[in-house]
């Protein structure tokens, strides 16, 4: 999963090549790709035996080795901003509470591509929360994708 | 208004998920998008002690649990691949619909792995839901 901010995060530095498939960050978009599909089909294979709060113990002992990387990566360095900080810890927390039901979700049986796209839908609320709390504008496009979005929970509430 | 459990579950996770969109947003603010992922795994491990259901949890098979750990890495390190292609020089604008793309490749891979069905209804709401997760990403 991601979102806006870490877009914004990381918008600096290298030139970008005229061909995608030269370039860099293609590649890192398709690992990215690559292992978010295979996280979702994972988290599938597990979730047909294994119950949602274990499913959620195993999945952050497999993160765990990630942060130690990226936190070797800085040299053990971190920004010391408490708010920063406090949002940081409160996404883990709401992330894996997202991921908790999500594992409830695959655990039903029901239709994995279904609950994979449907879950893939969050932007919906981080762009209602966004117009509502940082008073941002909505665009065109944005109306568009709230209303194709609304449009797809109710054909899969039918 | 009946909604099936799946639906109820998954509309959780689009809630939660959503308004980490937005604290995400936030964090960064203050800290950089690394610090962030390293502190989303402390709010992970946070979790365990509510999670953490005795000697049982190890009773599964060990191929399962296997996929289980498996999944907490491949979602960790496709944030971190997402990070890197933003600082490599990927526009924004071209990575996020890209990388949004993934469960695409769930419902192309599905029929194979999983040998799941799907009912002509579901593939409009995947449609209209794919279309929806483009529009917002860009």
């Amino acid at each position: 999963m991601h979102n806006d901010s870490q877009i914004e995060a990381g918008q600096h530095t290298e030139q970008v090549s005229a061909h995608p498939q030269n370039a860099r960050w293609f590649w890192y978009s398709i690992l990215c790709v690559i292992c978010w599909a295979a996280w979702a089909l994972f988290s599938k294979f597990g979730s047909r035996e294994i119950p949602p709060e274990t499913m959620q113990f195993f999945f952050t002992i497999g993160t765990v080795p990630i942060g130690l990387a990226l936190l070797a990566a800085r040299h053990g360095k971190l920004e010391k901003s408490p708010r920063g900080i406090t949002y940081g810890v409160l996404n883990g927390i709401l992330s894996g509470l997202g991921g908790l039901t999500l594992f409830a979700a695959y655990h039903t049986g029901a239709n994995t591509a279904v609950i994979t796209v449907a879950t893939s839908l969050y932007p919906i609320i981080t762009v209602l929360l966004a117009v509502l709390i940082l008073h941002e504008r909505l665009g065109l496009r944005q109306v568009l994708g709230l209303v194709f979005a609304g449009i797809s929970i109710v054909i899969f509430s039918l | 208004m009946h909604l099936a459990p799946w639906l109820l579950y998954s509309i959780i996770t689009v809630v939660a998920w959503g308004i980490v969109g937005l604290l995400q947003k936030l964090s960064t603010n203050n800290i950089s998008a690394e610090s962030s992922l390293i502190w989303l795994v402390v709010g992970f491990i946070a979790m365990e002690p509510f999670v953490y259901s005795g000697a049982a949890m190890f009773r599964y098979s060990a191929w399962n649990l296997t996929w289980a750990l498996l999944s907490g890495t491949l979602n960790a390190l496709g944030a971190w691949a997402l990070f890197a292609a933003l600082k490599s020089g990927g526009k924004a604008s071209i990575v996020a619909p890209l990388t949004a793309l993934y469960p695409l490749v769930v419902i192309l891979l599905v029929p194979f792995v999983l040998h799941e069905s799907i009912t002509r209804l579901q593939i409009a709401g995947i449609f209209c839901a794919l279309i929806s997760v483009l529009l917002l990403s860009a």
